[in-house]
């Protein structure tokens, strides 16, 4: 009933807290309706929000650069897959925007605190975490924290606040301000990618804490429940989506190589001839149970133990960038470098794509950093250098891009928009080439996938761009593969990727949220209002050109199953205008005003 | 004697069964107020599941100074009518501290008792919504049909 006086509706807290660690002080705010009727919740509601809160080509690490903490409308409820939390700010790794998911329980948690978004300004003087029990907010010094791993922070939160707190942190290697550092929660589940715990780490927060005891309201909660258990029997545990309980994406590991698809030392193979020792037969021999984020019933999250390294993951992209990219096909080795690397907050994507890199430059002669292609002793001492910029870790520290410049051989860098490539090499999936070249954050998998239908089921041919455009945009789980669209809108009710998900089946979880009519047509439409708004922020805060590193265009492989196979620049540039073209935007990428007055974005350059 | 019970070996700890219990029993996502408990603690991996007995135990029962919680089928009920929350009791609610698992307290609004009632005569929420195939932790264990004709 408080909710309705207040003018929020069903599923929403209705309410945003803003925290400005600079003046201590906080604020809460009613959630703007206006824009979640626009853009529904995670990254839609997520790039409204910044788009008013950043200010025109704002300097990423002044304190006035926020850090969002936005939920989906579905968190706290029995919507499988929708406890994620999308964390977004304007990345002082991209200059743009960077919105990266995390699954775990902070999100319910949040809302069960009564929060659908935190707003964190400011910079604290001294090591600070914030600690949120519902409408009580505190913030307490934590120079007793600083320099504590992620497991470490977590349980002395759980014991110092609240012991049922849901925790969000940074590990050293945020503390050191590492451009790659990320955030935690329920200590295996990071938002990895883009620098926010770099952000954070500058903005000396070493944590958040939140226990909510309330409330998420749904209308008919009894109806509700029914319809939930008809989605999760013909929707949710079904073949499409088992897998992922089952074997989990280590399944990926195997297909990759066995397509020439996996970035292998240094990018420089698609092909890893160790890859039997970390394939999922390997990772099945040494599976302890499974686990799953808050509200999901496939449980995707498996544990595995090796000698005395025991936790979550890895998962492919972690198997592929510091397995294969680093010539190491040890289990025991990878696990325990996946491991370092959680512990000290650091995403494992770009972690192998430097280590990676620094054992190329090594082996070219180019500068020795001691580390070799499959030589686990230096391998395994990588992180924490790195972490605290100690030794070959001062220059390891400057990432892909920077590494590769300061010993003069840009080409070796594997990167987009200064974002390191995940684990699939567009030589032998072209697809993936407008994937990375026209991603949002740059170097980034998962906006949209055309690499499942190239490789996976096979339904597109892997070595040509035909309908490439068309379905790196449109496609959706009804088509066949993923598009921006289709990730946009998912990515704002905050669904997982790993329900695949159709958008008549989103239009019904609308249905509920709104309790109105949703086509799948408002669907789609939705999710383009969303990457038109988000290119705009990115335009407007000066956006590198969309293009790849040199080496995936112009250079094929000699040998493996995607030898001989490349893009070419004159392929590569056509087909992008194609995908500018069916956009709507011009040729250089700037979205049309016939275009945002189609779709309803609400704001111009 | 029907009751839940959770394997903390087949458990993924997804909750599920604490926001189905609390939507059905509150008309809203409340899980503080489930009538059943997961504790899952992140880094070891390690799962508790806390649920009520009912007359395998009966605890609550034996210390309840009202008479207010009674037996019907083999499960244990709070009438409400003599439910008082021990308000007379100097130690407080005799019943939340006897419950060896945690799962009696106090209502915050209607300052009676609670506890699992197996959702009354339908499938216990928190069975149905451990759906996955592979897991199937959470499991109502005794029919209720078998203990009536018992």
């Amino acid at each position: 009933m408080a909710l309705e006086q207040e003018g929020a509706v069903d599923f929403y807290a209705g309410k945003v807290l803003r925290i400005d660690l600079s003046r201590k002080t906080t604020e809460v705010e009613p959630l703007n309706m206006d824009w979640v009727k626009q853009y529904i919740g995670g990254k839609g509601l997520l790039l409204r929000y910044l788009w008013d809160e950043v200010k025109p080509r704002l300097d990423p690490w002044s304190p006035d650069n926020p850090m969002l903490f936005v939920t989906g409308p579905f968190a706290g409820t029995n919507v499988s897959t929708a406890s994620r939390l999308v964390v977004g700010a304007k990345s002082p790794v991209t200059g743009i925007y960077d919105d990266s998911y995390v699954g775990g329980s902070f999100a319910p948690e949040m809302k069960f605190a009564g929060y659908d978004i935190l707003i964190v300004t400011g910079e604290a003087s001294e090591p600070t975490v914030v600690c949120i029990k519902d409408d009580v907010v505190e913030f307490r010094p934590a120079q007793q924290y600083w320099g504590m791993h992620t497991s470490q922070i977590e349980a002395a939160l759980r014991e110092d606040f609240d012991p049922d707190c849901k925790v969000i942190s940074i590990g050293p290697a945020g503390e050191h301000e590492l451009p790659w550092a990320c955030l935690s929660t329920d200590q295996y589940h990071k938002a990895g990618r883009g620098g926010h715990g770099c952000l954070m780490g500058h903005k000396k927060l070493k944590a958040i804490a939140v226990r909510g005891t309330g409330r998420v309201e749904v209308g008919d909660a009894r109806a509700f429940l029914a319809d939930m258990r008809r989605m999760h029997s013909e929707y949710i545990l079904t073949d499409d989506n088992l897998w992922a309980n089952e074997e989990g994406t280590p399944i990926l590991v195997q297909l990759m190589s066995d397509a020439g698809v996996i970035p292998t030392r240094n990018w420089s193979q698609g092909s890893f001839d160790g890859v039997q020792g970390i394939n999922s037969e390997a990772f099945q021999k040494v599976r302890v149970r499974n686990r799953a984020c808050y509200q999901c019933a496939i449980g995707c999250r498996q544990f595995h133990e090796v000698g005395d390294v025991r936790g979550e993951g890895p998962e492919y992209e972690t198997i592929a960038l510091c397995g294969a990219n680093c010539g190491v096909g040890d289990i025991g080795a990878l696990m325990k470098f996946n491991q370092l690397c959680d512990e000290l907050g650091m995403d494992t994507i770009s972690s192998g794509s430097v280590v990676g890199l620094a054992m190329d430059l090594t082996e070219k002669g180019i500068h020795d950093f001691g580390l070799h292609f499959g030589d686990i002793e230096g391998y395994l001492k990588a992180p924490e250098l790195i972490a605290s910029r100690t030794g070959i870790g001062a220059d390891l520290a400057l990432g892909a891009r920077g590494l590769a410049a300061k010993y003069g051989h840009p080409e070796l860098a594997m990167e987009v928009k200064n974002l390191e490539l995940p684990g699939y090499d567009p030589r032998g999936a072209f697809g993936m080439s407008l994937a990375y070249s026209t991603s949002d954050r740059g170097g980034c998998h998962m906006r949209t996938y055309p690499i499942g239908d190239e490789v996976l089921s096979g339904n597109m041919p892997a070595d040509s761009m035909e309908k490439k455009p068309w379905m790196v945009i449109f496609g959706d789980v009804a088509n066949g593969f993923i598009g921006q669209n289709f990730s946009s809108i998912k990515f704002s009710l905050i669904l997982c990727d790993f329900w695949a998900v159709t958008p008549e089946q989103i239009a019904q979880l609308l249905r509920h949220a709104w309790k109105r009519e949703f086509s799948e047509d408002e669907v789609r439409q939705i999710g383009e209002r969303i990457w038109n708004l988000g290119r705009l922020f990115n335009l407007r805060e000066g956006v590198e050109p969309d293009t790849l590193p040199r080496k995936l265009v112009e250079e094929p492989f000699k040998e493996g199953p995607s030898a001989g196979k490349v893009i070419g620049w004159d392929e590569f540039q056509r087909y992008q205008q194609e995908y500018y073209k069916l956009r709507g935007w011009d040729e250089k990428g700037v979205p049309s005003e016939a275009k945002l007055a189609e779709l309803g974005v609400d704001v111009r350059l | 004697m029907p009751h839940v019970l959770i394997s903390r070996k087949k458990c993924t700890g997804c909750h599920m069964c604490e926001l189905a219990c609390s939507a059905w029993h509150e008309g809203a996502y409340e899980p503080t107020l489930a009538r059943l408990r997961v504790t899952v603690n992140p880094t070891t991996g390690e799962i508790k599941g806390q649920t009520c007995m009912q007359t395998a135990c009966h605890k609550c029962q034996d210390v309840c100074p009202h008479d207010a919680i009674y037996t019907k089928d083999g499960v244990l009920y709070v009438d409400e009518t003599k439910c008082n929350a021990c308000a007379d009791i100097p130690e407080g609610p005799l019943c939340v501290a006897a419950c060896p698992y945690d799962v009696i307290h106090i209502h915050p609004r209607t300052n009676k008792a609670f506890k699992c009632d197996l959702c009354g005569d339908g499938e216990p929420q928190c069975v149905a919504f451990c759906q996955n195939p592979h897991v199937l932790a959470v499991t109502l264990k005794a029919d209720r049909a078998d203990t009536v004709t018992a």
